[in-house]
């Protein structure tokens, strides 16, 4: 036994030797290729995030200060706790008193636009669960007629575009007398989402075996406490991922709600930030705060429920 | 009370036919096998029964009362799936008492029953874990307890036992049919597995592509099987069939196939007479030889041994008479080896003609 | 025993058995919502298209047959929206096959980090198109943004430039901000399909000799086929619809540069609120995209 790993030991260190230099030839390839991937992910938010810490001041320097030589939070007091007052030639100056800026009177709609892009997404989660669920357990596990016909019914009502739908979309919200109202957004953003939910719930109830959905009918149960009971302790994961795209992408819709709100009775986060940009009075460094602020709660679920997105958006997506 | 009745019963799946009019009464109290290879439709008659599956043509009577399209909650059964479907995310002893929950049983009886099933089924030690946690034969029990807990009036078993080892399906064997005895209700038990039918069954239904070929007891089915297909899927190595044909002999009718000939005993050969000249399937059981010294030419097959399979308790021997191979089941008492001339003697009592054309048997059904 | 149930009570009961009946109920609620706010507007849409709707004279309504998508297409302004809307999703569904391959060849490697790495790589992903528009306006900013900045330091230009002001240059960048927030989902989407390859054909290609770049041209591309595809197939659907970054960050400018068919459906419609040919052209889109869905459904259905 030792006579033969001896023999065999001078062409197998030779082997460890190459592999352990193409070993590391790997490492430093897979480094260099993660850092890169890091920068191009990172480095335009980490720009907006310095920037939304800069003053007015320092936010036009040239070439520009990559970190904040004086960060200040300034931009978030002023979003989050400036009493606002009507903006003066007197008033603007304390606001910022570095630059001269000053925080635009319509900045105080920001922190309600945010509440309602809250209530909004969270209605649509909401909704999506009460009428997505049944719908992709009735399709998955019932037998009935017209069964394939709703699913593609379903899936082909994502298809067309928003921006083709707008119009009519307005009509509809219109004659329920919904405009400017968040009901008009939380009916739009249901239909748009719900085609996917039913999407990833089918997929996924169509993978828990049917033996157990005719073990819990044998069992006693109706068909909707076998959903209740049976399926949805079950559907954990998929419902996760479904209630974080849902507000996801409620919370982030920009067209419909450019298109359905006109004051800051409906209007959305995005609404608020987007009239920021194209307000040439407002400090560049008062709108990277306030796009910071709406970019951390979308990357904080992302990035918290990381396993359940990808899970989601790969259910059935890819196979085969 | 559980009578139920398959009248003018045809389940079609788009344009398939997967049952195909069965009539059928199950009585109360008894064991009934459906049997038959995978796709005959005997689980799809299962599934009708338990509600799981609705009809598309004729009626399904619980005793007298119709149930066409009474929906599986309501009707009184109990089912025991081949995965088990344990509900994963449940305990065991959630899993037995659910369907008890579900019918609003108050708490102290439900902890009652389960205990009792438990007991009865030597669980109950593992009442607390997950089904994930449990081996095979565990979960098995549990789905049994989870359908004896509801006492339910028809019993359905959809292939209990074929995830289950050889050696634990024998044993489970045993219990379910004193399961049986104890519960005094009806079951329905759908199996691919001749001897699990065979000894489980107060009556086997076979059954193919959706349509059944023979009812009868156990004996009725493997000594009497009305046609080539019940003849063939009974019996372990399967009976010997040659094809020849019925010729008149002064020994009365006998069986011909090239050099080989088979004599009848008089009983079989008067009811073989309107048959003479017809093509025929003759089957052989390789059970129902002896060994015996010399040929005797229509009463017993001689020639050489190809090859042996020693059983341990048995062995099989095979020959090849006029171009088809056979196997014999031999008793141990004597030896051979392949290149062996033989000759055995045919126990004519239990010889099974077939129609060639019909595969139908020409002397039972 | 003849059948209870016979004729048309046997079909009634049938069709109206408790299966049916806890289906219906089930799908009503959803089907509800879209026949109202998915069905409905899609149908109303294709009924606008066929009428000279213009609501600057909202009383008079003249039914025009395809009169609107003739004038559409015969527009020459539609045909030049169309085809830097064609430019466009180019140039940014090839740059986001690419990207994502290299992503998923790299997350596909086990290595220290590889989860964060694919943890941050949804950042993009997750954040509003508004903050993207916004975060890339500030960016390509002709005065104080990044862009000028970096490259000014790294001595590749000499002054600022006014990077969106350049008719050039406007699609391409829109294009890179585009691919930016699309290229996680393109990358999970690929690496999926990477790790459903099975292994022993990569074993087995080494026995037969094959090194590290054959095996990758002549083993993973090919496994990857379908889930390029579904890719390819997908974004190309987001990038002609995509409105939100060219309304944010150039509103169709400089000049006419990044006019393309969703600002020009949205100017004819709310800016010109010419409900009839913004239908038609809305319908044109649709069509087409409809045409790539329905490969992208047959392979998604598949399974159902």
């Amino acid at each position: 036994m030792t006579l033969q790993s001896t023999k065999f030991s001078v062409p197998s260190e030779k082997w460890k030797y190459k592999s352990k230099r193409s070993e590391r030839t790997r490492s430093a390839v897979i480094f260099i290729a993660s850092i890169f991937l890091l920068i191009y992910v990172l480095a335009p938010v980490g720009w907006l995030l310095s920037s939304s810490f800069q003053s007015e001041a320092e936010i036009v320097s040239v070439p520009p200060h990559w970190l904040p030589h004086e960060p200040t939070m300034e931009n978030f007091n002023a979003i989050f706790f400036q009493e606002f007052e009507e903006v003066t030639y007197e008033t603007r100056r304390k606001v910022d008193p570095a630059a001269g800026g000053y925080i635009p009177s319509t900045a105080k709609d920001l922190l309600p636009s945010m509440w309602n892009s809250f209530i909004i997404s969270v209605a649509v989660v909401i909704l999506n669960l009460v009428v997505g669920v049944p719908a992709a357990y009735a399709m998955a596990k019932i037998r009935f007629w017209g069964r394939q016909a709703s699913v593609y019914t379903i899936l082909t009502t994502r298809v067309i575009p928003d921006i083709a739908l707008v119009v009519p979309f307005f009509l509809v919200i219109k004659n329920l007398g919904l405009l400017d109202h968040v009901m008009s957004l939380i009916i739009t953003y249901l239909a748009i989402t719900v085609p996917f939910t039913v999407f990833i719930l089918v997929s996924y109830f169509e993978s828990l075996p049917d033996e157990l959905d005719k073990a819990a009918r044998v069992d006693g149960c109706s068909r909707l406490q076998t959903l209740i009971q049976v399926f949805l302790p079950l559907a954990r994961p998929s419902l996760v991922a479904v209630m974080l795209f849902a507000f996801l992408t409620s919370w982030n819709e920009f067209l419909l709600a450019l298109m359905f709100t006109q004051t800051i009775a409906s209007q959305t986060l995005p609404i608020i930030v987007a009239s920021f940009t194209s307000d040439f009075t407002i400090s560049f460094s008062f709108i990277n705060a306030a796009g910071v602020v709406a970019i951390i709660p979308p990357v904080i679920l992302a990035l918290f429920f990381e396993r359940y997105i990808v899970s989601g958006l790969t259910a059935g997506a890819v196979k085969g | 009370m559980a009578r139920i009745l398959f009248d003018n019963v045809t389940k079609y799946y788009a344009s398939v036919k997967a049952v195909d009019n069965l009539n059928l009464e199950i009585k109360d109290k008894e064991f009934l096998v459906l049997l038959g290879p995978s796709g005959c439709g005997k689980t799809t008659t299962l599934n009708m029964i338990a509600g799981l599956e609705e009809l598309s043509k004729g009626d399904i009577y619980f005793d007298q009362q119709i149930v066409n399209f009474m929906p599986p909650h309501i009707r009184d059964v109990a089912m025991v799936f081949q995965s088990y479907a344990l509900y994963p995310h449940k305990n065991v002893f959630e899993n037995i008492g659910f369907g008890l929950k579900m019918r609003k049983y108050d708490t102290a009886e439900i902890d009652r029953r389960v205990r009792d099933a438990a007991e009865r089924l030597h669980i109950e030690h593992l009442l607390d874990r997950l089904p994930s946690q449990l081996s095979g034969g565990q979960r098995q029990r549990v789905a049994l307890g989870r359908a004896m807990v509801r006492q339910p009036s028809v019993f359905l078993m959809d292939e209990p036992l074929s995830n289950l080892d050889a050696a634990l399906r024998i044993s489970m064997r045993a219990e379910i049919k004193q399961l049986h005895h104890s519960m005094q209700t009806t079951f329905v038990y759908v199996t691919h597995d001749q001897a699990e039918a065979l000894t489980l069954a107060d009556r086997i239904v076979v059954m193919k592509d959706g349509v059944v070929q023979q009812i009868g007891s156990p004996d009725e089915i493997y000594e009497r099987p009305e046609n080539l297909f019940v003849g063939s899927f009974l019996g372990n190595p399967p009976i010997n069939l040659l094809v020849g044909e019925l010729v008149s002999d002064n020994a009365g009718v006998i069986f011909q196939k090239g050099r080989f000939k088979m004599e009848f005993q008089e009983e079989i050969s008067t009811k073989l007479q309107p048959h003479i000249g017809k093509s025929v399937t003759l089957g052989i059981r390789p059970e129902d030889v002896n060994e015996q010294g010399a040929a005797v030419p229509g009463l017993s097959v001689s020639g050489t041994v190809n090859t042996v399979l020693p059983m341990g308790s048995e062995q099989y021997v095979s020959m090849t008479i006029e171009g088809t191979e056979a196997f014999f089941r031999l008793g141990k008492e004597h030896k051979h080896k392949g290149g062996d001339n033989i000759s055995l003697d045919i126990n004519r009592n239990r010889l099974h003609v077939f129609d060639q054309e019909t595969e139908r048997s020409l002397l039972w059904g | 025993m003849s059948g209870f149930y016979t004729g048309l009570k046997y079909t009634l009961a049938r069709r109206f058995n408790y299966e049916a009946r806890s289906a219906g109920l089930f799908l009503f609620p959803v089907m509800s919502v879209l026949a109202v706010v998915a069905v409905f507007p899609i149908l109303y849409s294709l009924y606008t298209s066929f009428f000279n709707l213009k609501l600057t004279r909202p009383h008079r309504v003249p039914f025009v047959w395809f009169d609107n998508y003739v004038k559409v297409l015969s527009d020459e302004l539609f045909w030049e929206s169309v085809m830097r809307t064609v430019s466009f999703t180019v140039m940014s569904v090839v740059a986001i096959l690419i990207l994502a391959l290299f992503i998923a060849l790299l997350l596909n490697e086990s290595f220290h980090g590889r989860r964060f790495i694919s943890a941050m790589i949804l950042i993009p992903w997750a954040i509003p198109t508004v903050a993207n528009g916004l975060l890339w306006k500030w960016i390509y900013d002709s005065g104080y943004g990044a862009l000028n900045g970096l490259l000014l330091q790294l001595g590749l230009i000499d002054k600022y430039v006014v990077w969106l002001g350049d008719p050039d240059k406007t699609i391409p960048l829109i294009a890179n901000a585009f691919v930016w927030k699309e290229v996680p989902l393109a990358a999970i989407l690929i690496l999926v399909t990477m790790k459903s390859i099975p292994v022993d054909l990569y074993q087995a290609a080494r026995v037969d000799g094959a090194n590290l770049l054959q095996r990758f041209v002549h083993i993973t591309l090919p496994s990857l086929k379908p889930g390029f595809m579904l890719v390819m197939i997908y974004e190309t659907m987001m990038a002609i619809r995509h409105f939100d970054l060219f309304f944010l960050l150039t509103e169709g400018g400089p000049a006419d540069a990044s006019h393309v068919l969703s600002w020009q459906i949205y100017v004819e419609t709310f800016r010109n609120l010419s409900f009839g040919t913004g239908s038609a052209m809305s319908y044109i889109l649709a069509l087409v995209t409809f045409a790539l869905a329905y490969a992208i459904i047959k392979m998604l259905g598949r399974r159902i």
